[in-house]
């Protein structure tokens, strides 16, 4: 009897050669995405005059960790990034959750009026943004503020996260809430005591994306901050100067800001991604 | 306890799509009644009407005498079981079951006895601490029953709610359903595709095609005096045969049809009716359990030719070819040598011919 079998890759090679090439193709793949990250490490490790011999030598030291931690500016930077990401979190998701939740569930004018609005905002290169935003957080007096990072940031999050927020709720099985409608809540209950609690697990997913969508954000910062509230990325930046490019600095500075996004992808990762799933 | 008036009842999507068409249907306090139609049909477009899920488009909805035509659901005192369960996810069985009574203020003694003996009937007392996810169809349903009965509402309304299980679970089900609306009689609104629930479950069923209710009726009546070709073919299972046939009455007066070498006598109640469409093309319909193999009463026997054996164990299902068109014969012997190829003598049971007029489908009677 013929036997059935799965088409092969490389069909013809004998299977320790195929296994072969996969080891190695993985392997190239995780350094290829590694490498940079691995270079930074190693250039937070070295002391100045070693950060362009940086495959070379062998001296090694944490000095560059400690100066920076010194810097009272540096310090109030991952302060500002950490309370501006977790606020602006916090409010785009009050936001996005209920006009996913919109997206999701109602069809009629207005839903679809949010929708297109959404897309349109969407579909405008990011940068493109950044100029009128400037023009409205001064002309609003808030400037170089919480507040005018804040807003900006949370009026992208609506735009992007709505979209997976809707995904969310409509693989949720909608008559979970006729259910509860029926048992005695009104619309809002069943989206507050039903809806929500369900879609909990993509809920934090999407607050983990959020946090980290605002911790790595460069341009926005750039723009609408000036001196009174220095955030990481943009401090960052700063280590170029006149006088020169402090490499080991810099690296050692975003070895930190790493951290969070590290730490998430270690422990969180298999929720992030059940979160997502749903 | 609570009767529902449905009058007039339209439901309209935009202005193309006419989901339900002018329903008038009442249903008696503790009546079970079964909604049942092909899909699309808008049988469950009322129920959610009557449960307050779907604005109505026009008409009016009573329960219990009171109009609910802009009540919200949960001031309709109705209780719905749904075809994916709905059991709320998040919660136990326990909290599952307790969540309207505790939506409606209920001391939290009361809903444990409520909840207590909701699941002495349904045999829920071990599953109460787990959650929905760790229970299987059949025990998510059993749920979804229990979530309906502690809150002792004044209606049920079933959405479906077997389609969901294997074809063993489902007989079960059916009749647990059954006895629950015994013991605890309640005016109930059963949405199904299925016919075999319809007929089981309701003491009338309404059967709807294209948004309109074509019949209601007892299950007797809906099997023995369909209203029109449509609900004959859709009652009872396996469906009844249709054939074209031409009426002719003989010199002597005897009334006949025929069609492909069948030549019927058609008994009296029928002839009369036939008689006066002489030479005309009318559809006759026989069900597949009133065909038998052999002779049987002078005039109602045709030849057949065997193209499928349905060995079902019990009995065997002929399908079989008179001229192009198939008819099926059930209630023939399990033991019957037959094979495909053959050929054989089927008879019609005397009185269990119905005639429909082919333009209007109407049944054709005295």
């Amino acid at each position: 009897m013929p036997m059935v079998t799965r088409p092969q890759f490389l069909p013809g090679l004998p299977n320790w050669s195929r296994k072969t090439f996969f080891a190695l193709a993985l392997t190239f793949i995780c350094f290829a995405f590694a490498f940079p990250v691995l270079w930074l490490i190693l250039t937070s490790l070295r002391p100045e005059s070693g950060v362009y011999y940086v495959h070379r030598g062998t001296e090694f030291t944490l000095g560059n960790f400690k100066e920076v931690l010194s810097q009272e500016r540096i310090v109030e930077a991952f302060i500002n990034s950490a309370v501006i990401s977790t606020l602006a979190t916090i409010f785009s998701l009050l936001v996005t959750v209920s006009s996913g939740y919109m997206l999701s569930r109602f069809t009629g004018p207005a839903s679809r009026m949010w929708f297109g609005t959404i897309y349109i905002f969407r579909c405008v290169p990011y940068i493109s943004w950044v100029l009128p935003l400037y023009f409205v957080v001064q002309s609003w007096g808030i400037y170089d503020t919480y507040v005018g990072l804040l807003l900006p940031h949370i009026a992208v999050h609506i735009c992007f996260f709505s979209w997976l927020m809707k995904g969310f709720f409509d693989g949720i099985d909608p008559s979970m809430e006729y259910a509860a409608m029926i048992d005695g809540c009104s619309r809002w209950g069943a989206f507050i005591r039903v809806a929500i609690p369900s879609a909990l697990p993509a809920i934090s997913a999407l607050a983990v994306l959020c946090w980290l969508f605002t911790w790595n954000e460069f341009l926005f910062a750039l723009i609408l901050t000036g001196n009174r509230v220095p955030v990481i990325t943009v401090v960052m930046a700063q280590f170029v100067t006149e006088m020169g490019l402090h490499w080991n600095l810099m690296a050692a500075t975003a070895v930190m800001a790493l951290l969070p996004a590290f730490l998430i992808a270690l422990f969180g990762q298999k929720y992030v991604i059940q979160g997502l799933r749903i | 306890m609570a009767a529902i008036t449905l009058e007039k009842l339209n439901k309209h999507y935009g202005s193309v799509y006419h989901a339900v068409k002018d329903v008038d249907l009442a249903i008696a306090d503790k009546e079970f009644v079964a909604l049942v139609g092909p899909s699309g049909c808008g049988k469950s477009t009322t129920l959610r009407m009557i449960a307050g899920l779907e604005d109505i488009s026009s008409g009016d909805i009573r329960i219990g005498g009171r109009i609910v035509n802009h009540l919200p659901p949960r001031d309709r005192d109705v209780a719905m079981v749904f075809q994916n369960y709905a059991l709320y996810q998040h919660l136990s069985v326990y909290d599952n079951l307790a969540f309207g009574l505790r939506n409606k203020k209920t001391p939290e003694a009361d809903i444990r006895a409520a909840i207590d003996r909701a699941a002495g009937m349904l045999g829920l007392h071990e599953l109460l601490q787990r959650k929905p996810k760790q229970l299987s169809g059949g025990q998510q349903q059993r749920v979804a029953l229990g979530r309906c009965i502690v809150r002792n509402p004044q209606v049920f309304l079933f959405d479906e709610p077997l389609s969901n299980l294997d074809a063993k679970l489902r007989a079960q089900m059916r009749i647990e359903i059954k006895r629950l609306h015994a013991e605890i009689p309640t005016t109930s609104v059963f949405v199904t595709h299925d016919q075999v629930e319809a007929m089981t479950l309701g003491d009338r069923v309404v059967i709807m095609r294209d948004g309109r209710i074509q019949q209601i009726g007892t299950p007797l009546q809906v099997y023995g005096k369909p209203a029109n070709k449509f609900v004959a073919g859709f009652i009872g299972a396996p469906a009844m045969n249709f054939i074209d046939v031409a009426v002719a009455v003989s010199p002597s007066g005897v009334t006949s049809v025929e069609a492909w070498g069948i030549k019927l006598t058609v008994s009296d109640a029928n002839a009369r009716a036939l008689a006066v469409r002489n030479g005309d093309r009318v559809i006759m319909g026989v069900r597949p359990e009133h065909l038998m193999l052999g002779d049987g009463a002078p005039g109602m026997g045709f030849d057949a030719g065997v193209e499928v054996v349905e060995q079902l164990g019990s009995e065997i299902l002929l399908e079989t070819l008179v001229g192009n068109t198939s008819i099926t014969a059930a209630r023939v012997p399990a033991e019957t040598k037959i094979a495909r190829g053959d050929q054989v003598r089927l008879s019609v049971q005397p009185g269990r011919l119905h005639f429909f007029d082919p333009e209007t489908e109407l049944p054709i009677s005295a």
